[in-house]
C-alpha cells in the first residue's frame, strides 16, 4: 500500500470576507511523489501551498502532514521539518551562501561542526563551488542563487519539500538545467516534493502527478499521461490547449 | 573691530596656547555630555522604534510627538526644562536625547519596517521563531538605516551640546558663548572648530563602520574585532564616564559651593573674584558654572532651588526684574528694602555691594560731545531731532527703558533703531547710529573714546551690582559671611570699566584679570 504523507481533506480557506483561495480541496499526496500543482494566477496554488506548512491558516477541513493533524502540529516544528523553497530563491542577502544553506540548522542548534560538514554535503549536492561557499548572495547568479536556495530547504534532510514557483525567474536555458537537478536531488533524497508552478511544460516534466486548480478548486489530479489523454473537464482541456 | 586684522591668526593660536587647560576641559565636558546624550538616545530611539513597530496604535502618537518636539527652537527646550530638572547636566541631558530621538526613532522603524516580507516569509516558513526572526533577519537588515539615522543623531547631538553652556553644563559652547560675551573672537573660533572637529571626526569613525557594514564584510575576524571597539566607544566609556561623574558629583555637592555669573565679560570677573577668594581663603571646594544664559531669569530659580549657592547680581535688576517693583532713584533706600525682601521672602543675603554702578547710559563720539556741547541727556534732547539712536531690543521693552526714558527727557530722535547688543558700538563706529544705550563700565567706552552723558534727572535706577548668597549656605560655612564682605567697596566704576577693559580688548583671561586683581588688594597672595 502506497503510505501517504500529507492528506488534505475537504480543505477551504478564505481571505478577508468573501474572496474564496481554496474551495474544498482534497488530495492525497504519497510519500516519495512529485506532485506539480499547476493554474492561471489567483487559482489558490501558492495558498494551497502555505496550508501545508501552516503559513495560513484553513477555515475548514482537515490537514494531516506525516500522519499528524495539523493542530497536533507546533507550527515552528512542522515548518524545520519540511523544506521550503520560494520565488526568487529569497536568499537572505546580509548572509553568506554558507550561512544562507546553514539557516534552519542553526536555528535549530546543530553542533556547528554538523553544519559545516553538511554544507558542503549540500554545496556538492546542488552544484555549487566549495569556493562560493564564503560569497554573498548579491555575487550569485540567477540561477546559482535558486540552487542555494534549494541547498537551504534541503539542510535538514526533510521528508517534504515544499516549493513555491522556484524557477519563475530564470531564463529557459537555465531553468532546463535546474529542473534536471531538482529531479537527480528529487531520485536522490527520496522525499517528496511539492512543487507549484505556472509553466505547463515544467508541470508535465516534473510531476509525477499534476494537480490543475481553478478558482480555488482542483479540476484535475492525475498523471501527466492520464491529464493528457483524458481531460476531465472542458475547462482543462481548453487550459492544455491555450498553453 | 576685532577678527579682521592680519594678527588675528596669530592671536587665535596664542589664545589656543594660553588657554589649552580650559579648552582641554571644555572638550572633556562636551565629549562627555554627547556621549552619554548618544548612549541615552540610542537606547531609548532603537526601543521606541521597535515597540511602534509593534503597537500600531500608538506609533503615530509617538511620531508625531517626536516630530512636535523637533521643531521647538533648542534654545527654547533648555529653557522649558529648566522648572523641571534646573540648570546644568541633566538639563542639558535631557533636551539633547529629546532632539536626538527624532532620527533615532524614525530610522529604527523605518528601517525595521521596510525589511522586504520576503525575507521575513522564507524565514517564518523555515521554522524560524519571532524572535529569530527579529535578530537574525529583520535586525541585521534594518541595520544600515538604523546606522545612518545613528550617525546623524550623533553629529546633530555633538553640535547641540554646543548650546549647553546656555544653561550652565559647560562643554565646547562655553569657550564660543564666553568668546562673544567678553568680545574675544579667537576664543569664539577655537570653541567652533573644536566643536566642529569633534562632530567631524566622530562621524568619520561612524562612516567608516557604516562602510563596511554596506559591504557585508562584518563577519571578517578583524572586523569583529572593529565592531567591538566601536561598541565599546559608544556603549562602556559614556557609561562608565558617567558613573564616574555622578559619584564624582555626589561625593562633591554635598560640601561644595556653586558660583554662578551671567554671560558678560563683567560677571565672569566678579563671579571669578568671588571663587578665587574662597578657594584662597578657605578649604571649601567651589564649582563655578559661569555665563548661564537667560542670565538672571534662570539664576535665581536655581539660587531658590540650592543648585547655585553664590552670584554677583545688580540692585536694579533684582528690584524692577525679580521683585517687579517701581523703580526707586536712591540707591541706598534700594539695598535696603532689596536685602529685607530679599531676606525674609527668598532666604537670600544681599552680602555687600562692590562700590560700582553699571547702569544705562546714552554714549556718543567724545567728537560730536565737544562739537555739539553735550554733557548731560538734557542736552541731547536740544538736539536730539538730528540724531539717530540704535539700543538693543530689550531696551525698548524694560520697565527702565527707552519709552520712560524719551517722554522724561523728551527726546525726539529723528529715528530710533533696534540693533543686537553686541554690535550696537560697531553700528555707532560706522556712523549708522549718533548715539547709543550703554553700560557705564563697558569697556568700548574707553576704547572707542566715548562720552556718556549724565543722568541729570535720576532716571536711571541703580545697578550697583553685589553678592547675592544663600541663606543656608552663609550659615553652614560662617567664615564666608565676613570674608565675601571684603570685597565690599573694592572696585569703583572706573576700575571696573578697566577691568573690563583688560578681559575684552587686552584679551586677559577672566581668571588672570581676577587674581591679578585680588592680588592688589592684598585679598590673596
Amino acid at each position: 500500500m502506497v503510505e501517504t504523507v500529507i492528506k488534505i481533506a475537504g480543505v477551504s480557506k478564505t481571505y478577508g470576507e468573501n474572496k474564496l483561495a481554496v474551495d474544498n480541496v482534497s488530495l492525497s499526496i504519497a510519500k516519495g511523489e512529485f506532485l506539480t500543482i499547476i493554474g492561471p494566477s489567483g487559482c489558490g496554488k501558492t495558498t494551497l501551498l502555505r496550508l501545508i506548512n501552516g503559513l495560513a491558516d484553513f477555515d475548514s477541513g482537515n490537514i494531516l502532514v506525516m500522519n499528524r493533524h495539523m493542530h497536533e502540529w507546533d507550527k515552528v516544528q512542522l515548518r524545520r521539518s519540511i523544506g521550503y523553497v520560494i520565488q526568487n530563491a529569497g536568499l537572505f542577502p546580509h548572509l553568506s551562501v554558507k550561512q544562507n544553506m546553514q539557516f534552519v540548522m542553526s536555528i535549530s542548534g546543530i553542533d556547528e561542526d554538523i553544519q559545516e560538514k553538511r554544507a558542503h554535503e549540500l554545496a556538492d549536492l546542488v552544484e555549487i563551488a566549495v569556493s562560493q561557499l564564503d560569497e554573498f548572495p548579491g555575487s550569485l547568479s540567477g540561477g546559482q542563487q535558486q540552487r542555494v536556495g534549494v541547498a537551504r530547504a534541503l539542510a535538514m534532510k526533510p521528508q517534504i519539500m515544499l516549493l513555491d514557483e522556484p524557477l519563475g525567474a530564470l531564463d529557459n536555458v537555465t531553468r532546463r538545467k535546474i529542473q534536471i537537478g531538482l529531479q537527480k536531488i528529487h531520485n536522490k533524497t527520496g522525499a517528496t516534493f511539492v512543487m507549484v508552478t505556472h509553466d505547463l511544460k515544467e508541470a508535465f516534466t516534473l510531476g509525477t502527478r499534476v494537480a490543475i486548480m481553478n478558482k480555488g478548486r482542483i479540476e484535475q489530479f492525475d498523471t501527466p499521461d492520464n491529464i493528457r489523454e483524458k481531460p476531465a473537464t472542458d475547462w482543462v482541456n481548453q487550459f492544455i490547449l491555450d498553453y | 573691530m576685532n577678527g579682521t586684522n592680519p594678527d588675528s591668526a596669530i592671536d587665535f593660536f596664542i589664545t589656543v596656547y594660553q588657554r589649552r587647560e580650559y579648552l582641554y576641559e571644555l572638550l572633556i565636558q562636551h565629549f562627555v555630555l554627547s556621549l552619554t546624550a548618544i548612549f541615552i538616545t540610542m537606547v531609548i530611539g532603537i526601543a521606541t522604534g521597535i515597540l511602534i513597530l509593534r503597537y500600531k496604535g500608538i506609533r503615530q502618537i509617538i511620531l508625531g510627538a517626536v516630530n512636535f518636539l523637533y521643531t521647538i527652537p533648542s534654545i527654547a527646550m533648555f529653557g522649558l526644562f529648566i522648572p523641571l530638572v534646573g540648570i546644568g547636566f541633566v538639563n542639558a541631558l535631557v533636551v539633547l536625547v529629546i532632539y536626538g530621538l527624532l532620527p533615532m526613532i524614525r530610522n529604527t522603524y523605518t528601517g525595521l519596517s521596510e525589511v522586504d516580507t520576503m525575507y521575513i516569509d522564507a524565514a517564518k516558513g523555515m521554522g524560524a521563531t519571532p524572535s529569530q526572526i527579529f535578530f537574525r533577519i529583520r535586525w541585521p537588515l534594518a541595520f544600515p538605516t538604523i546606522l545612518s539615522g545613528f550617525r546623524t543623531m550623533v553629529v546633530m547631538t555633538i553640535a547641540l551640546a554646543g548650546l549647553a553652556s546656555f544653561i550652565g553644563a559647560g562643554g565646547l559652547g562655553q569657550a564660543i558663548y564666553r568668546g562673544i560675551n567678553t568680545n574675544n573672537s579667537s576664543l569664539i573660533l577655537a570653541g567652533s572648530i573644536s566643536v566642529a572637529l569633534l562632530a567631524l571626526v566622530t562621524d568619520m569613525i561612524i562612516g567608516f563602520f557604516e562602510k563596511r557594514v554596506r559591504s557585508r564584510k562584518l563577519h571578517s575576524r578583524r572586523n569583529k574585532l572593529f565592531t567591538s571597539f566601536a561598541a565599546l566607544f559608544f556603549i562602556l566609556i559614556p557609561l562608565l564616564l558617567f558613573i564616574y561623574n555622578s559619584r564624582a558629583t555626589r561625593a562633591e555637592r554635598s560640601s561644595e559651593i556653586v558660583v554662578a555669573s551671567k554671560p558678560t565679560a563683567e560677571q565672569y570677573i566678579l563671579g571669578e573674584i568671588i571663587a578665587r577668594l574662597i578657594e584662597e581663603r578657605t578649604s571649601i571646594p567651589v564649582k563655578r558654572t559661569f555665563g548661564i544664559g537667560g542670565g538672571t531669569s534662570n539664576i535665581h530659580p536655581a539660587m531658590l532651588s540650592g543648585e547655585i549657592d553664590i552670584y554677583p547680581e545688580y540692585t536694579g535688576t533684582a528690584w524692577l526684574f525679580v521683585l517687579k517693583n517701581k523703580k526707586i532713584t536712591n540707591p541706598d533706600t534700594l539695598f535696603d528694602k532689596l536685602s529685607d525682601i530679599y531676606n525674609n521672602e527668598y532666604q537670600l543675603s544681599w552680602v555687600t555691594r562692590f562700590g560700582f554702578n553699571n547702569t544705562f547710559t546714552l554714549a556718543l563720539p567724545e567728537a560730536t560731545a565737544l562739537a555739539e556741547g553735550l554733557t548731560s541727556i538734557s542736552d541731547i534732547a536740544r538736539v536730539s531731532n538730528r540724531f539717530t539712536f540704535g539700543a538693543e531690543f530689550d531696551f525698548f521693552e524694560r520697565e527702565d527703558g527707552y519709552p520712560g526714558l524719551s517722554e522724561s527727557y523728551s527726546l525726539e530722535f529723528r529715528r530710533v533703531v533696534e540693533i543686537d547688543i553686541n554690535l550696537k558700538f560697531n553700528a555707532l563706529e560706522n556712523k549708522t547710529v549718533d548715539v547709543i544705550n550703554a553700560f557705564s563700565t563697558d569697556s568700548r567706552i574707553r576704547q572707542m573714546n566715548l562720552r556718556t552723558l549724565r543722568d541729570d534727572k535720576n532716571y536711571f535706577p541703580a545697578y550697583q551690582a553685589g553678592i547675592v548668597a544663600r541663606n543656608e549656605t552663609l550659615n553652614k560655612y560662617p567664615e564666608l559671611k565676613s570674608l565675601l564682605a571684603k570685597l565690599g567697596n573694592t572696585i569703583d566704576d572706573n576700575t571696573m570699566l578697566m577691568l573690563n577693559y583688560e578681559v575684552e580688548i587686552n584679551k586677559k583671561s577672566p581668571e588672570r584679570v581676577a587674581a591679578d586683581f585680588l592680588k592688589s588688594k592684598g585679598l590673596i597672595k
